[in-house]
């Protein structure tokens, strides 16, 4: 375990801003409790000051994880977000989209969103935005990309794919080995 | 007869020899100067400058020709002649002080040692032919072995073992070594000690560098007597346990330093934040969208044209 090197934060950061915008101030500077980020073995936990230090006695081959993991980098140094960031991502996300019922299943076995499933979406979103997922009553189901902007979406047809899966909560049951 | 007058008058006519002043005045005939401490009389200053000046460098060049007619004299072809005497007023120097020496290794070592500096002898005693003799130079005590007729050799020496050849071989690589180790000195002293420290660091780098510049990358390369086990740059992380607030404090400089990449590039592309473009174009054209206003724009340009023309 140990703090991101500069490099490492600045990716993470970006990917989570893509998400969150500028409300990823309220991530880093909480009122509740100072948080942090921690790398373990490639994942980025993110984890109050006092269960880190807690964790600190643990030695590295033994810790398998603490806090809320939000990711991990890839072998090229990528950062890939994890559903299990969803809770934070969720609270502050900056742009939302909203599926139908009929559209909660196919997206949570890991389907893009098309359009005939789109129950509201913020207006202005612009394409590629990442965007997070909720089912109509406002339970977060996953985080993606959309593939147009709102205004292009009017034109397009049904079956057209609206939003670019990227992670659901499915995954906590389809890679429940891997994912934290 | 009375001349008294006459001198008098004589006196009148010309100024005293002798000056006499409230500070005596400060000779030095060494570099010809006299000094007036005098301090200025303010009356006689302003009243007449010219002849006031005049007045105070005439009795201070009446004093120095005055102490120059006092120094000794001793004839000579061109007249008397008069040795001017040592300068007493101290002037500043030219030029800078000279820097100190750097010592040499041995002394360095001496002086960590708390070595003493003994100064030998240049001649040394020789009982034999019981006299002083050279230590070294001509028909120096140094050169004794090389010189007696008779040398005793071992008896397992070589058969060509030649003990005049040996000893002179020996006293001169003494001279080598000593040549070797003042041009060292002299070269150590020419470079300060951090202009070294650098060049040395520069030189391991350009090593480091060579050494991995074969075709194996230095793995199939002879390797030296002494040579090191190439290091790499050990990769440095953040200790763990940090001050919480320090962290915060960088990782919200790192994200205020992507805030403003970001701001850059969209200002490289012509966005701006303070116009939403989508909401504007949506509502300028009612709903329609920006393809809709483009056509309605230019429609209503072209009418214009040909209503022009008609």
């Amino acid at each position: 375990m140990r703090p991101l090197t500069e490099d490492e934060s600045k990716s993470v950061f970006t990917k989570l801003a893509n998400y969150i915008g500028k409300n990823l101030i309220h991530l880093i500077d909480r009122k509740d409790e100072p948080y942090c980020f921690r790398l373990q073995k490639d994942r980025v936990y993110y984890v109050s000051e006092s269960s880190m230090r807690l964790s600190i006695s643990v030695a590295r081959p033994n810790l398998v994880s603490l806090g809320t993991c939000f990711g991990k980098f890839s072998k090229s140094g990528k950062f890939k977000l994890h559903i299990t960031a969803l809770e934070f991502i969720a609270q502050y996300a900056k742009y939302k989209i909203w599926i139908k019922p009929n559209g909660e299943m196919p997206f949570l076995y890991g389907n893009h969103v098309v359009k005939a499933h789109l129950g509201r979406i913020t207006e202005d979103t612009p394409e590629h935005q990442g965007v997070i997922v909720f089912s109509m009553n406002d339970v977060p189901l996953g985080f993606g990309v959309t593939a147009r902007s709102t205004v292009d979406t009017r034109k397009l047809d049904p079956t057209a794919i609206i939003v670019f899966h990227q992670a659901d909560v499915g995954e906590y049951l389809r890679d429940e080995e891997t994912l934290f | 007869m009375d001349v008294s007058n006459i001198l008098a008058s004589h006196a009148a006519k010309y100024p005293s020899t002798v000056v006499e002043k409230d500070t005596p005045l400060v000779l030095d005939p060494g570099y010809l100067t006299v000094t007036d401490l005098n301090p200025i009389d303010e009356d006689s200053y302003k009243a007449n400058l010219e002849e006031y000046l005049q007045s105070t460098a005439r009795d201070g060049i009446q004093a120095l020709l005055a102490s120059l007619f006092a120094l000794p004299t001793h004839p000579s072809p061109d007249g008397p002649l008069a040795q001017l005497p040592p300068p007493i007023t101290a002037l500043p120097r030219a030029k800078p002080l000279p820097k100190p020496k750097q010592p040499t290794k041995w002394e360095r070592f001496a002086a960590a040692k708390g070595i003493q500096k003994k100064v030998r002898e240049k001649k040394v005693w020789d009982e034999e032919r019981q006299e002083w003799v050279n230590r070294w130079g001509r028909d120096g005590k140094n050169k004794e072995k090389e010189e007696q007729w008779i040398t005793e050799v071992k008896a397992n020496a070589d058969v060509d073992f030649d003990p005049v050849k040996a000893a002179r071989d020996e006293r001169k690589s003494r001279v080598a070594k000593n040549e070797r180790q003042r041009l060292q000195n002299a070269a150590r002293s020419q470079t300060a000690h951090a202009d070294r420290e650098e060049r040395k660091k520069d030189i391991e780098k350009t090593l480091a560098a060579t050494r991995v510049s074969t075709a194996s990358m230095g793995k199939f390369d002879k390797k030296l007597e002494g040579e090191k086990k190439l290091r790499g740059v050990k990769r440095k992380f953040e200790p763990t346990e940090i001050s919480i607030t320090k962290e915060k404090e960088a990782s919200l400089a790192i994200l205020s330093k992507l805030d403003g990449e970001t701001r850059r590039s969209k200002r490289e592309k012509g966005e701006d934040d303070t116009l939403n473009v989508r909401k504007a174009i949506r509502t300028a054209s009612r709903g329609r969208g920006g393809v809709a206003l483009g056509r309605e724009s230019s429609g209503r340009g072209r009418g214009g044209k040909r209503g022009g023309k008609r």
